[in-house]
This record gives C-alpha cells, structure tokens and sequence, in this order.
C-alpha cells in the first residue's frame, strides 16, 4: 500500500519529499548521536563501574563490572529526607507547571491587545531578558536583596522600624522567593510560544464575535482559550516529562546551599549534586539520572492518554 | 557533484595531513626515540601563563639526567577525578586524602602496584621517604609515592600585627588555646561594632575539623587524644563540641558575619583583623605585609596532629594500565623530583634569573615576573622539602632549613594517632557512606561557621543519620578497625 502510494507520487512531489528528508538529516544524527547512541549507559545505573585504567569503556562496562541489581538505588532512599526531596520536586515543577501555563498564557493574551508596536515590543522584550541570565548572577543579584546586614530589603525593613531578617536562615520564606524567581524568568519565554500561536488565529472570528457584540473575556473564553489548547496541552505534557527533573541553579544556587534551608530547597538533582559531589560514582549518578526520566516517561504517557481521551487533537501521539 | 565533493575531500586532506605529521614531530622526535614521554596529571586550581616554557626547561633537564620527559596537565578536582572515573589513561597523577582519594581508589585497583620496583628501580627515593611509605600503603602493598612537605596539621591565627599590638598594646603569644581568641575579637568589635572580626565564608575556618582523624569526612573520626583509640561520630567529642558552642557564641555576639554559611571565599574583606591557617612552624607565607597591607603575626592553636591521614596530604600514583617501563620510567622521574634541587626548584619556581633568584642565605625570592606568571603551590609537584625554601621579601628572610627543624619538631611536639594506618574500606556500606555525607553537607556548614548552635543541630542530624543507618555503618566500621589493631599486633 505505501509503495503504492509512494510510487503514485509525481516526480516533482518525490524530489520535494528527498528534500524534506535530507533537510530532518541533522536533526535525525543529533538524536542518533547525542539522545539513543548513549542510551547503553543505562547498564551503568545497574553495574558497580570498577574500571580499568586504559581499556575500552565497554569491556569496562560489561565485561569489568559487576551487575549489582538495584543497589544503587537504595541511597536515593536511604535518607530519611528522602520523601521530602523527592517531594519537594514534585511541588515546586508542579507549581511552575501549573502557574508557568496560567501566567504566560494571560500575558500572552494581554499583550495581544497591544496594539502600539513599540510599546509591545518593550513589554516583550522586557519579559524575555530574564530567560538569559545566568542562575549565578541571579542569586548575587538576590543577595544584595537579601543579605542581612547589606541587602536592600533589610535596610527598608530597619528603616521602618522593623527587625532585619535573616533571609538566609528562614526556611518559610523561601518557597515564595523559589516560585516568583522561576516565573519571572522563564514566564515570558513560554509567552512567546504562546504569542505566536494567538497572532496564528484566524482574526475573522475575532471580527464577526466583536460584531455580534461579544466582550472581551468571552472573547478570550470561546475564541482564544480553545484556539490555544493544542499549544498548551503540547507544552504541559513535555513539562509532565521532566517532573522529576529540576532547575540546579535555582535551588542550589540562589539559595546559596544555606543548610537551614535545605528542607524547602532540596530537590532531587541537588540531593544527589551533594550526594556525589566528593567523588564521581558513575553508578550512582546514572541510577538517580534513570529514575528521573523513568517516572517522567511514565507520566508523559500517562498525561498524554488523559490528554487524548479528553481532546484527541490535541494528545502528542 | 561527485567532483566537486572530490576536491573538497582532497583539499582537506591536503590541508590535514602537515598538521598531524608536524604534530607528531613535535613530540616523538624532539628528545630522540630513547627519551620516554609520561603524561603527568597533576592537581592546580588555574594554569600559569608559563607553564610551557617551565615543562620544556624541565623536560630539556630530565631527559638528559634520566631519559624521561613529561607531558604535564594541571587540572582542578573535578577533572581529576572525571579522568579516574573514566579509565583514562596517565601515567602520574596527582592522589590525597581529599582528592582523587587515595585509599579508596587504591581499593579499586587503579593504581599501579609499585611496592616490587621502588627499592631496586629507585634506592634513593626508597631511603629518602623513609617510614612515610606507611601512607602510600594499602594492605600491605605500595601504591602511591608520599610528598614530603608538612605532614602533620598544625593549626593557627593570623593576626593583623600593627592593629593588636602596635595599637591596642596586646601580647600575640607564639601558642593560644582555641578559646584565647576571644578578647582579640571583643577589642575590635568594640572599636568597629559594624565590622566582623572574624568573617568568614561558607568554608569556615581553615583545618577547623584537621584536630581530629577523619575516617568518614569530618563526620566519623578518631580523637587524638584518647588513650585507646575509638571510632566515633563528631558529637561525642566534647572538645570539638565546645569549639562549635564558642563558635555559636560568637556567631550571636556579632564577631561573625551574619551570612558567613552562604558567602564563597571571594566575598570577604581583605581588613580582617583575624584569619586562620594551617602550616608549620616557621612558615612565613601568612607574614609578607605587602599582601595584606599591614604586619602579620601567627600563633599556633593546634597540632601538630600527624596519622596516616595527614601524612597523606599530598601523594603521586602510577596508572594500573601502565606497563613496566613506563612505572619504572614514573618512579626515576618521582626520583629526580625528591633527589635534585636544581630540577625540583623549576616546578616550584620557574626558570632561575626571570621568574625567581635566589637570595644569599640560599632561599628564594620570585621576581615579580614568577608572581605574574608562574605561582604555583609546591605540593602538587613532588617533594617540597626537596625544593629551595622561599622567603616573601628580602626584609622577611626564610630559614633555609625549616624543614629539619619541622620534622625536628614533629619528634618533639608531634600528637600522633593511635590508629595505626586504619583506613576505612567503605565498599560494603558506599550507599550509607554517601546518606550520611549528604546529611553532614546539610548542616556542616551552618555548625563551622557558628551560624547554628550544635546543641540544636546535632540532635537532630544524628536522628537523621541514624535512620540511615548509621548505627550500622559504625559497627560495621568498628569491627574493621579492630580487625585492623588486631592483624598489626
């Protein structure tokens, strides 16, 4: 049947197929190469690696190293702080996830009712510098907010007569300072997503709802918002697949590794930074790498099963 | 088509191939077929701009004396141990207690056995380490070349000079007890109440753990100054326990900067009145007033403490994957570093005339061009009690042979361990090891930088620990170490 099809292609239609194929070439190596290439490191999440200097990294791997089962595991659940990492991983990508949609989506909204290209260019430009910078420069930046006998906040705090905190010593705080800085950075990149998929929508329907008298939320609601489901329901189900993954620079960084607020602060990429930090256990390493994109996986598909049942056009696959 | 990707083909080949013969000229044929070359990889936070012109003047010097030369690589911590966990091949590299940890990749077998080549390859270097071959030692195999430098911790205040004794007519004793500090700080407090006395970074104080022997990081340690040896976590240790509620104090007094367990090193001010150091008697590095902008003075607090652990301070090793000739050729070179002066002072110092001189009473003094470019740390390159004793200016002379006196003093005043060489073979436990180091990283910081009170924290850490398992990480621990006492007597 496809032969078929293929061989009822014109000559024209053929050449403009070869081209299409040779241009996905780069994309196609590069996942070759860099993502399915090193899938066999998996075996390292399930080997003691005890290499020898000077040999090829599969007799290494597989002939050097002993299988071990799951023991390289268990110390991403030994610690009895264990729950809370993992835990804290799931509120905080849970949180972005959920107000990355609903904050770049409105922005997204408002500022397509900008209609003075200057002014909007600002605003977009003034939202998407955050997405550039460094976690490093930003946590210095956070500093000079916070320090405690220097930062800025505390000053304003003294000078309206209150007691300075130390920032860097209360834990309660920190949830809300995590939350607002990844908004603000990566909010106006996914906007831009977001931006080009509203200017993407047919204006008629805009027109002949504005001639029926429709205001401007129901034009959001009935125009807009289900115009833009496919996007958004593409953008949650990749977020879902990184849900055990987080930003290092955020929640090592920024917080500068204050211990005291190690127990909002710990995420599973920084348990296991602090875990292995001292040494390079590639066993380890692998092990708590394979467990993330495991149970990511796992969840895309099943956000992805939901997403089809309820919308099919808008499922990945 | 098919032409024109000839020519392209064709004329980078053509472009190609001078590179690679050129390239290969570079290394096989500039010292002769005879001259072995080793790929030496050594430890250094930053690359001097004249590394290459010192390699080739060392390497003009070694081939003649011994027929090796070496490809010398300085690498930060990270790298080293990417290269050791990634079976790369070296022939030298640099090994410690805390970097590229000797004992543990020792155990793994990455390194070469040298214990049947170093009396009859290398006699001298044989007699010169002398009793130190205990620290390169695992199981009673050799596996890694000691550096004679300082080998034990001796811990000590830096005090700015001209503030304490020439304004506030303090006395800085040569020695002072941990809690003396005290009264210094309160001085400077009083006269600069928005200033810290004693800032300090998330580091804390430089050696502040060094009074006890590590067995598992600064966590699980042997106290010096028992009787019997023990194996026991850090808060059964009440002096280091009273250390860490001074601390507090004057972490609540304000003698310590508030975000002290956030700040990096960098962040601190260079006015200090007080730092901490680790070194020898007699070390004058800490003193040079054109660094600090004013006179400095030490006073030893604690040490010297010397056991396998500090002995292990800085060490060389030999790739497992190594044949013969090439140990032999890394164990003459290791030689050359220990025996010949002339040699050992171009990896300390540079080249003599433009990056040091040496001074009438037979130190060193680097010219400002040595400062610039080429300061390096001399532990990280072989023996430093083989290399010339550098003084920091011709008004602050070194004495040329400090370090007969330090290792006098190490007979002398040495407190020396009761663990006989133990070394912890964590293979069995590596899961509870590294929970238990996570846990300490949590709230390490905080308790040497005095920001928490440790009769808070260490209640808790310990809770936490336990049901990890370290209960049995210490039994298991302990039953080694009298495993260990046991097979020595």
């Amino acid at each position: 049947m496809a032969k078929r099809s293929h061989g009822s292609l014109s000559a024209s239609a053929r050449k403009e197929r070869r081209q299409l194929n040779i241009m996905t070439l780069p994309a196609v190596i590069w996942y070759g190469l860099f993502c399915y290439l090193p899938l066999f490191g998996i075996a390292f999440a399930f080997k003691d690696f005890t290499p020898v200097p000077g040999r090829s990294l599969f007799e290494n791997l597989f002939i050097n190293s002993p299988w071990v089962g799951l023991r390289n595991f268990s110390y991403l659940f030994r610690n009895p702080l264990s729950r809370s990492v993992i835990l804290n991983t799931l509120f905080y990508n849970s949180i972005f996830i959920v107000a990355g949609i609903v904050v770049s989506v409105s922005l997204a909204i408002l500022l397509s009712e900008v209609h003075q290209k200057k002014f909007r260019a600002l605003v977009q430009m003034t939202l998407v510098l955050p997405y550039f910078i460094s976690w490093v420069v930003i946590a210095y930046c956070v500093y000079a907010f916070l320090s405690t006998d220097l930062g800025l906040i505390n000053h304003i705090l003294t000078a309206l007569g209150a007691d300075p905190v130390q920032w860097y010593q209360s834990p309660e705080s920190w949830r809300g300072i995590l939350i607002v800085l990844e908004i603000w950075k990566t909010t106006g990149y996914t906007m831009i997503i977001y931006l080009c998929s509203i200017t993407n929508i047919d204006r008629t329907l805009y027109e002949a709802a504005a001639l029926d008298g429709a205001t401007f939320l129901q034009r959001v609601r009935f125009i807009t918002l289900p115009q833009l489901r496919p996007t958004i329901a593409t953008l949650f189900i990749l977020s879902i697949g990184s849900i055990m993954s987080s930003d290092f620079g955020l929640f090592y960084q920024v917080p500068m590794d204050s211990g005291a607020l190690q127990e909002v602060t710990q995420t599973l990429d920084v348990y296991v930074y602090k875990s292995l930090m001292y040494e390079a256990n590639f066993s380890y390493s692998s092990a708590a790498a394979f467990l993330q994109s495991s149970v990511g996986c796992i969840l895309l598909v099943i956000s992805n099963i939901i997403t089809r049942r309820i919308d099919k056009d808008s499922a990945l696959i | 088509m098919r032409s024109i990707l000839k020519r392209v083909a064709a004329a980078a080949i053509a472009a190609i191939t001078p590179i690679v013969l050129l390239s290969g000229c570079d290394k096989s044929e500039e010292y002769g077929k005879d001259v072995m070359r080793l790929r030496w990889v050594t430890y250094g936070m930053s690359v001097p701009a004249d590394v290459k012109k010192i390699v080739k003047a060392a390497n003009d010097y070694s081939a003649e004396k011994i027929g090796v030369v070496v490809d010398l690589e300085i690498q930060q911590s990270e790298v080293i141990n990417l290269i050791m966990a990634s079976w790369e091949y070296y022939d030298m590299v640099y090994t410690c207690e805390w970097l590229n940890p000797f004992n543990t990749n020792a155990a793994k077998g990455l390194y070469y056995d040298i214990t049947d080549l170093i009396e009859t390859e290398t006699p001298d270097l044989y007699r010169i380490i002398g009793d130190y071959w205990e620290a390169g030692e695992l199981n009673g195999r050799i596996y890694g070349v000691p550096t004679l430098k300082d080998m034990g911790a001796e811990m000590m205040f830096r005090f700015n000079a001209d503030y304490y004794e020439g304004e506030k007519g303090m006395v800085i004793p040569e020695f002072m007890r941990f809690e003396d500090l005290e009264p210094y700080l309160e001085v400077y407090k009083k006269d600069f109440p928005a200033k810290y006395p004693m800032a300090m970074s998330k580091g804390g104080i430089a050696g502040f753990f060094f009074s006890l022997e590590s067995v598992v990081g600064s966590l699980i340690v042997i106290p010096y100054n028992r009787e019997t040896p023990e194996i026991i976590p850090i808060w059964e240790d009440e002096e280091i326990m009273d250390r860490l509620r001074l601390l507090h104090k004057w972490y609540t007094l304000g003698y310590i900067n508030p975000d002290a367990s956030a700040l990096e090193l960098s962040a601190l001010p260079d006015d200090m009145p007080v730092r901490f150091g680790v070194a020898w008697r007699g070390y004058s590095g800490y003193s040079n007033p054109a660094d600090w902008g004013f006179n400095v003075k030490t006073s030893i607090y604690d040490g010297p403490y010397i056991s396998k652990n500090t002995e292990q301070g800085a060490m060389t090793a030999i790739c497992a994957g190594c044949d013969e000739e090439h140990a032999k050729a890394a164990l003459r070179y290791i030689e050359l570093l220990n025996t010949d002066r002339k040699f050992r002072d171009i990896f300390a110092y540079g080249i003599e005339g433009e990056h040091y001189r040496y001074l009438n009473n037979g130190t060193v003094l680097r010219t400002q061009d040595g400062i610039d470019r080429y300061h390096v740390s001399l532990y990280p390159f072989g023996s430093v009690v083989n290399a010339s004793v550098e003084s920091v200016s011709e008004d602050y002379l070194s004495d040329p042979d400090q370090w007969a006196k330090v290792f006098d003093g190490y007979e002398k005043y040495g407190i020396y361990s009761g663990s006989e060489g133990f070394v912890y073979d964590r293979t069995r436990k590596e899961d509870i090891v590294t929970t238990v180091t996570a846990i300490w990283s949590n709230y390490s910081t905080d308790l040497s930088t005095g920001t928490s009170d440790p009769d808070v924290i260490m209640p808790k850490m310990k809770a936490e620990m336990e049901s990890a398992g370290l209960n049995e990480l210490l039994d298991d621990i302990r039953s080694q170490f009298a495993g260990h006492l046991e097979s020595i007597s």
